[in-house]
């Protein structure tokens, strides 16, 4: 405003070079995962694909399950029709190893581990709650998803915010909540984090676990925690914000928006793309064309990657990774794992549409027996008896949370009312990480002149 | 000072950006263009770029970046380039936002604001009056100033709340009416209706720009020895129960006027508060005046058609007025 002096300084909304423009080096956040990737190249001009862009996608799996699945109709006996999903490919392959991480440690290994079992133990613990009526509504079930649900969240610092979906229980755990907090949700019980409001992961903490509750819909927490992240730069800080959507979710269009804005913004947006194939009952072929989601990132122009979702020490260092990006201002990561929703979208699906073949081969890359395999056997870093005293652990862990959210009592019909609005010292509203710096240029105010649209 | 409808929008808006770090304001073309309808213009140069965001083509994302942004302790100021878009982002509002507190406890003090309304041929998606898409969600605060004095009072306290207000501008007011506003810092609380016109033979029930619609009846009522009382509401939630039973009270007969269409619109509602409230007090039937059951249509001739003009407060007054 009224400023002769022409001053050009890089600021958060935009500036950067865009496409064409670049040499090579397309935003500020370079060193994608840790290591130059190149998303854009075009072929030099002697070259016969001249003209065509090549782009990567880094994928760290040790192997790469190679089958489709699709509708069939057969006949029974009688001559009637039905339509059936079969699964064509190569579904006799051998069980990978688990990739050495770059960077757990024995200790941390065990950790997550353990967190895996805790996040395995409770749901069994709220399968039997269900069975003995128990619980209100349905039960979602993290089965054969916990290395990602929990390495992931492993991941994060403290400061750092995260919003699970309904089967990343695990990351709940992770992130200091306890497995009577999830119990209680799903018990409707008073002392739920909700008071009985809601249930299942859908809860959130803003002071201390830094944690967005989820809603049903799918896709809406991804521009919400670019949100948080925008609320955090703006206060002087570059925090990490991890949620998750699956094969089905990322199909919404607010999960567009979501990627988008936090790439245009540069916020350090950490996506969990999880491809679990199965959509409740609709496969992910149906679900998307590409062949895999990552691809999606070179749309947005973002890093994307691909890991095993089965393998912990893969979603770790993706995971880890992608943080260290945020941390650095470099913008969005979005990391696909890939692995199998292990039991039907909710308990009362028993998720006959899924072809026994398929399930079989994900039995055998469940997360947990590999993971322990990894820590006990390969790297011999608990004894068998040591596993076991852990085990047992985890178990009496389980049976005292059990124990705590069942003698919560259910809320009084009353406790329905109120809280709809924050009023009068309800909470205090102030910056969490510090009132954000101003800098105010010189326009001072005037009147605009007159309007331009519709007058 | 005098100032116009917009330009005490903008002034509000501006004072609260000056007086608190933690308020931002993010919305499509609001930057160095200023908005569609210039309320943040020389905001960019003056607050920065950090703090006057311009974003892609998508609401979704700026309502639940701008609900982040609140869980972190900001204060975002959202602009919709014509609140017909808001629809673009109504799962976010009343499935994300709307329900935060209530479920989790999470406050999310956020505005969402932008222009609103018919009269300016603008044609079915340029000029609804979504109000009602929003009052049936517990949780949203949805505010609908007529003045230059309340619209800058209402939107320093919308800005200052600590839950998710819907703010909508009467595009016909922007540069329409003038007024004088005080040069210090003030606010007009939200929740509160006030009387536009004393009288004493029926009440106009009415908000945004059918106030001056009514005003106007008023004047031509008013030779014919027929005394229009108009309260205006300013808020359309929470409503101010005590402010209409009050009126309905005094005067015995009631119109409600509103420019959305009439099925499941704002006179229903209060109609039937009315009947909780003051129902022994009434002498005549409930009237409601109101847009057609269809979207407002483009051509002028049938905009005006649509829309609700002074002779009908004018014909329905001397109606009610003789029962």
């Amino acid at each position: 405003m009224g400023n002769k002096k022409t001053k050009s300084k890089h600021n958060s909304n935009g500036n950067r070079p865009r496409n064409g423009a670049r040499a090579g080096n397309p935003h500020g956040g370079t060193a994608a995962l840790g290591r130059p990737v190149e998303r854009s190249s075009t072929m030099g001009n002697n070259s016969p694909n001249a003209g065509f862009r090549t782009y990567s996608i880094p994928d760290y799996r040790l192997e790469h399950p190679d089958f489709t699945v699709r509708q069939h109709t057969e006949k029974d006996r009688q001559g009637h029709e039905h339509v059936r999903y079969e699964v064509e490919g190569n579904l006799d392959s051998p069980v990978p190893p688990i990739r050495d991480s770059k960077y757990l440690d024995k200790k941390q290994c065990i950790e997550i581990y353990r967190w895996m079992l805790i996040n395995r133990k409770m749901e069994v613990a709220l399968e039997n709650l269900y069975k003995q009526g128990k619980v209100v509504g349905g039960v979602y079930f993290g089965l054969g998803q916990e290395a990602c649900s929990c390495a992931s969240a492993y991941a994060l610092d403290k400061d750092d915010w995260f919003a699970p979906m309904i089967r990343n229980q695990g990351s709940l755990l992770v992130r200091g909540f306890r497995a009577s907090d999830i119990m209680m949700q799903y018990m409707a019980k008073a002392d739920s984090p909700t008071k009985g409001r809601d249930g299942t992961s859908h809860f959130g903490d803003i002071e201390k676990r830094n944690m967005v509750s989820p809603i049903s819909m799918l896709g809406d927490l991804i521009p919400v925690l670019s949100g948080v992240a925008l609320g955090a730069r703006l206060q002087g800080r570059n925090i990490a914000v991890m949620t998750y959507i699956g094969d089905g979710g990322q199909s919404t269009g607010v999960t567009y928006e979501g990627i988008n804005f936090a790439a245009v913004q540069n916020l350090g947006l950490v996506l969990f793309v999880e491809s679990n194939l199965w959509a409740y009952s609709t496969p992910s072929e149906m679900q998307y064309r590409c062949k895999d989601l990552a691809e999606r990132a070179i749309g947005y122009g973002i890093p994307g990657v691909i890991v095993d979702g089965t393998d912990a020490c893969q979603v770790y260092d993706a995971g880890r990774e992608a943080v260290d990006r945020a941390h650095r201002g470099e913008g969005p990561t979005l990391i696909e794992a890939k692995m199998m929703r292990m039991k039907g979208h909710a308990i009362h699906d028993a998720a006959s549409y899924v072809p026994k073949p398929m399930l079989e081969f994900w039995k055998k890359r469940d997360p947990i027996a590999r993971f322990e395999n990894y820590v006990v056997k390969e790297k011999k870093w608990l004894t068998a008896k040591e596993n076991e005293a852990l085990i047992t652990e985890v178990e009496e862990v389980i049976e005292a949370e059990r124990e705590i959210a069942v003698n919560s009592p259910m809320p009084t019909p009353e406790s329905a009312e109120g809280g709809v609005f924050c009023e009068d010292g309800c909470h205090e509203i102030k910056p969490k990480y510090g009132m954000p710096k101003v800098k105010k240029g010189t326009g001072s105010y005037k009147e605009t002149e007159a309007a331009v649209h519709l007058k | 000072m005098q100032l116009t409808y917009l330009e005490a929008i903008r002034q509000g808006i501006w004072e609260e950006m000056d007086r608190d770090p933690t308020v931002f304001c993010l919305g499509e073309d609001i930057g160095i263009y200023g908005g569609a309808f210039k309320v943040t213009d020389g905001f960019i140069d003056r607050f920065g770029p950090e703090r006057v965001i311009d974003t892609p083509i998508a609401e979704s994302a700026i309502v639940g970046a701008a609900f982040g942004a609140s869980l972190t302790g900001m204060r975002p100021v959202a602009e919709f380039q014509f609140m017909d878009f808001i629809g673009c982002a109504f799962n976010q509002i009343s499935n994300m936002v709307a329900k935060t507190h209530y479920l989790w406890g999470a406050p999310a003090p956020l505005v969402l604001r932008g222009p609103s309304g018919g009269y300016v041929h603008g044609g079915p998606f340029h000029s609804q009056n979504p109000e009602m898409w929003f009052v049936h969600n517990p949780g949203l605060k949805v505010i609908c100033p007529a003045t230059p004095y309340d619209a800058k009072g209402l939107i320093k306290s919308a800005i200052r709340d600590n839950n998710p207000c819907i703010f909508f501008e009467h595009k016909y007011l922007y540069r329409r009416i003038k007024e004088e506003v005080p040069a210090e810092d003030y606010v007009v609380p939200i929740g509160k209706a006030r009387v536009a016109r004393e009288g004493k033979d029926l009440s106009i029930i009415t908000y945004a720009a059918m106030v001056h619609t009514a005003l106007e009846a008023a004047e031509i009522l008013s030779k014919e020895g027929i005394d229009l009382e108009i309260l205006d509401l300013r808020t359309v939630s929470p409503l101010d129960r005590e402010a209409i039973a009050q009126t309905v009270k005094k005067t015995n007969k009631v119109i409600i006027l509103h420019e959305h269409s009439r099925t499941g619109g704002l006179a229903g509602e209060i109609a039937a508060i009315i009947n909780e409230e003051a129902f022994d007090d009434l002498d005549g039937p409930v009237v409601r005046i109101a847009g057609l059951d269809s979207a407002v249509p483009f051509s002028p001739p049938q905009e005006h058609h649509y829309l609700p003009k002074v002779e009908d407060v004018v014909r329905e007054s001397r109606r009610l007025n003789a029962y």
